[in-house]
């Protein structure tokens, strides 16, 4: 009877990338009509297995049966025929065409004429039952990410897939719309469709799943019934092989010492209005705020609302419109990057991949960067390639980033230890200010540890912190004020003792 | 145990340079086979085409000296396409900043004639004119780019067509023009502005280029603007983040890059020529700014390399010479095995998942 129900089945599917093994002997199976939480930390092979069923990998050995049937994809196209549909963490929506011209693309592709009037009515309907709404007649590129996301799974759907599979949902989600797409998901599940939740947050595979399997290091520690598992069960699952602390929270615990504050802020912002360096990006509008020594300021909001914008304008002031900034009691408007990183300021910028690191070059060339015009790295007026070699083994050493050596190729290194070169990078020298925008996105909870200890380090030894994140639970971790943004305006600032997932989370939406 | 380790590193480390290496001798061996092949279908003796090919260049002193001369301004024109191509823009502008170069020798030169200057301060001052009428051409390129996003392509194109009439110009036009000359050539430069000749027709060029080769090496490796030329070229986005200036950078690659291809076109002034004289910045045919990007192109740019593909194809350039000499085989083909051979090493290095051009 099992057989029937199952829809798929993978049988001992493995997989290596050179040398890398992602996969090994992996099963794994799906019920008609469940939602399956996919869970592992960061590089655990959580993708690479779907992206195997989806067809865009070839395993190196294995079986897939789907409905019993054995199936032997080519190609993404054979998996979506068979029914399968996958949403990827980065948008695959044509960004210069409308939600509907996306949804329709290459599915008349027999018609002279594209009847854009019956396919409407029918994507209406799909978006009605399922409950996701959202524009059709505006360009992809002008939707949030949390519309796009809703775009591409109606796209999936519309396209007869009946198992859906999807990669870190969540990331790009605040709260509301995470439940919100739960209910979706289980609209959807109640009309058969059978559903793949990659994550690698416990708390969502409980609120989510029915059941859920665990990857660690390409191996299938196995898969659970969520609706009878506790949280503890989970994590015995993932961790079963490691030994590290697990507090009770889906975060990790961080108690913030008491620290001295100076008496002096040392970043003041005031009256500050920019313009941003992105087309569609939103201009700052009079921010007033100060950072003392020895504070983690929080800056929370809906992404897009001038977050970038603010971290930009610290290291670059060279966009303002009006007011000033003043770092330990100096304007830097108009100064360059490299002078203010003169002044003990660095920079951990969002996006670690696009705009953190040379992903083509090693970690040696990585250390350097930022620090290339400081003496300490040179010798004559020369680069010492001697000196910046000891100083990327001792960050290497002293935040264990697990490579081979110091001429690894860090591109190829995973999310966690690219963060933490980027964060021992920022932190060779004694820092006055830190400016780090999400240093802890898409890290596994060991790493996001590593991140809070850090930040909260440099706080002890009185250094100022701007911590921006779209993440509201780890704001509050490890914030002393958190201050809220919206349409680039700061409209207010908590304290800790004010500290409420309500009242920020309305503040973030204009409320 | 850690023995072991050891072992599999160092395995791992020579697959890397195979891995490495491997492209570069199956482009070669594709390319030589399929122009082998056409040689063969033309009626041509392909083994003794190959022969007279490869190994003109070592079989005889005047063979060597030959080789070296046209490495000279190969070399030149290669650094002028590969330091842009570095953050990944193309000066197709090599050719017309060689002839910049060379002008501006030239007129410097006969300007000068009159204040009888010694060599050691002659061949200097001419020096360093080429090197700044080629980084002048370049400049408006980069500027362009900097300043009104204007592609490099278009621009440095552009800028040939009136550099190669500019030397057509002060070829024909008084003072410079040399009189009763049918071609377009100038006056002969003062014996003190001309490079002296070290063996038979060898100058002293050769040392500068080496030099130079050191000092680029040197540049790209210990100072602070190459290793912002390197992160800016491996992501331009996290460069300029951390305090990069994109502007100042590519503005500074396309002034060292024309100053290089200029210094090239004076040195073939002062070396070979002794007068501008059109044509002077060609061999077989082509201009050496041309066969610049071909050489820049086999060795994808990386400063080590531009040396090592510059004799190669230096070597080539001789042999096809020789073999149009004496077996009549067309120079052309060899200009397709070397077309060839770029493809293949651009395609094959993409498909091991390497490679700059995207």
């Amino acid at each position: 009877m099992d057989n029937k129900n199952k829809v798929l089945e993978a049988k001992n599917i493995s997989k290596s990338f050179g040398e890398v093994k992602a996969l090994k002997k992996v099963d794994f199976d799906l019920n008609k009509g469940e939602i399956h939480g996919l869970l592992g930390e960061n590089g655990a092979g959580k993708s690479t297995l779907m992206n195997i069923l989806y067809g865009l990998y070839k395993e190196d050995e294995g079986e897939i049966y789907i409905r019993g049937e054995k199936v032997d994809f080519k190609s993404p196209l054979d998996s979506i025929q068979k029914g399968i549909g996958m949403i990827h963490q980065s948008s695959t929506l044509v960004p210069e065409f409308t939600a509907l011209e996306n949804l329709i693309l290459g599915t008349e592709g027999n018609k002279m004429s594209l009847e854009l009037k019956d396919a409407e009515e029918k994507i209406l309907k799909t978006q009605k039952d399922f409950g996701l709404k959202f524009p059709l007649n505006t360009k992809v590129k002008n939707l949030p990410a949390g519309i796009k996301q809703k775009v591409e799974i109606i796209r999936a759907i519309y396209r007869g897939a009946n198992i859906l599979i999807l990669d870190e949902p969540t990331t790009s989600l605040v709260e509301d719309e995470f439940e919100q797409l739960l209910k979706s998901l289980r609209l959807m599940v109640d009309e058969g469709v059978t559903i793949v939740f990659i994550t690698h947050k416990i708390r969502e595979v409980l609120q989510a799943c029915d059941r859920a399997s665990v990857l660690t290091d390409g191996v299938m520690q196995g898969t659970l019934d969520t609706t009878k598992a506790s949280k503890e069960d989970l994590v015995n699952l993932m961790f079963q092989n490691q030994e590290i602390d697990i507090t009770d929270s889906a975060l990790p615990v961080i108690d913030l010492p008491e620290v001295k504050q100076t008496e002096e802020p040392i970043l003041s912002l005031k009256n500050l209005s920019a313009k941003s360096k992105e087309k569609d990006g939103t201009d700052l509008k009079s921010i007033n705020f100060d950072i003392y020594g020895g504070e983690i300021l929080g800056i929370a909001g809906i992404s897009g609302n001038g977050q970038k914008e603010l971290a930009e304008v610290l290291i670059d002031p060279n966009n303002i419109t009006e007011g000033e900034i003043i770092l330990s009691g100096e304007k830097i408007n108009g100064m360059t990057t490299n002078q203010i990183f003169d002044r003990n300021v660095f920079y951990i910028p969002e996006d670690r991949k696009k705009e953190g690191i040379l992903g083509l070059g090693n970690i040696k060339d990585n250390v350097l960067l930022g620090h290339q015009h400081e003496k300490r790295f040179q010798s004559n007026g020369l680069i010492s390639w001697d000196k910046v070699k000891s100083q990327t083994k001792e960050v290497i050493d002293e935040y264990k980033v697990k490579t081979p050596d110091e001429k690894q190729q860090i591109g190829k290194l995973s999310g966690g230890n690219i963060q933490r070169v980027i964060i021992g990078r920022a932190l060779i020298n004694e820092l006055d200010l830190l400016v780090t925008h999400s240093p802890t996105a898409g890290l596994d909870m060991a790493s996001v540890e590593f991140v809070f200890n850090r930040l909260v380090e440099l706080r002890s030894k009185g250094a100022a912190v701007l911590y921006i994140n779209e993440d509201l639970d780890e704001l509050m971790q490890v914030s002393d004020r958190i201050g809220v943004i919206h349409e680039g305006e700061l409209v207010d600032i908590f304290k800790q003792d004010e500290f409420d997932k309500y009242e920020i989370g309305s503040k973030m939406i204009g409320g | 145990m850690a023995v072991e380790e050891n072992v599999i590193e160092e395995k791992s480390n020579w697959q890397k340079i195979w891995d490495g290496v491997k492209p570069y001798i199956l482009a070669l061996v594709i390319a030589f086979g399929v122009s082998g092949i056409i040689i063969g279908l033309l009626g041509y003796n392909v083994i003794k085409a190959y022969q007279t090919l490869l190994l003109t260049s070592f079989t005889s002193q005047r063979g060597i000296i030959e080789t070296l001369k046209k490495f000279i301004p190969l070399t030149f024109a290669t650094y002028a396409f590969a330091i842009p191509f570095k953050i990944r823009f193309f000066n197709i502008g090599g050719w017309g900043q060689m002839l910049f170069g060379g002008i501006f020798t030239a007129i410097a030169g006969i300007a000068l004639s009159g204040l009888n200057l010694p060599s050691y301060i002659f061949i200097p001052i001419l020096i360093i004119v080429a090197m700044a009428a080629g980084a002048f051409l370049a400049l408006i390129a980069g500027a362009l780019k900097a300043y009104y996003n204007i592609n490099p392509i278009i621009s440095t194109i552009m800028l040939n067509f009136i550099a190669f009439y500019t030397v057509n110009f002060v070829a024909t036009t008084e003072p410079w023009k040399a009189p009763l000359s049918g071609h377009p050539m100038t006056i002969e430069l003062p014996g003190a502005a001309i490079l002296p000749k070290m063996f038979d027709e060898l100058h002293i060029g050769i040392f500068i280029v080496l030099i130079v080769i050191f000092l680029i090496y040197f540049l790209m490796n210990r100072t602070v603007l190459g290793y912002e030329i390197m992160a800016t070229g491996m992501n331009p986005n996290a460069s300029s983040v951390y305090g990069i200036k994109m502007k100042k950078t590519l503005m500074l690659t396309f002034i060292i890059a024309g100053a290089m291809a200029g210094l090239g076109g004076g040195i073939e002034v002062m070396g070979v020529h002794k007068r501008l004289i059109e044509g002077f910045a060609q061999t077989s045919g082509a201009q050496y700014g041309i066969f610049g990007i071909l050489t820049a192109l086999i060795c994808q740019g990386n400063p080590l390399g531009v040396p090592l593909s510059s004799i190669f194809i230096s070597i080539l350039l001789v042999g096809a010479d020789a073999m149009q000499r004496t077996l009549q085989v067309p120079v052309e083909l060899v200009f397709l095995t070397q077309a060839l051979i770029v493809l293949m090493i651009v395609v094959l290095r993409r498909k091991a998942g390497g490679g700059y051009i995207e």
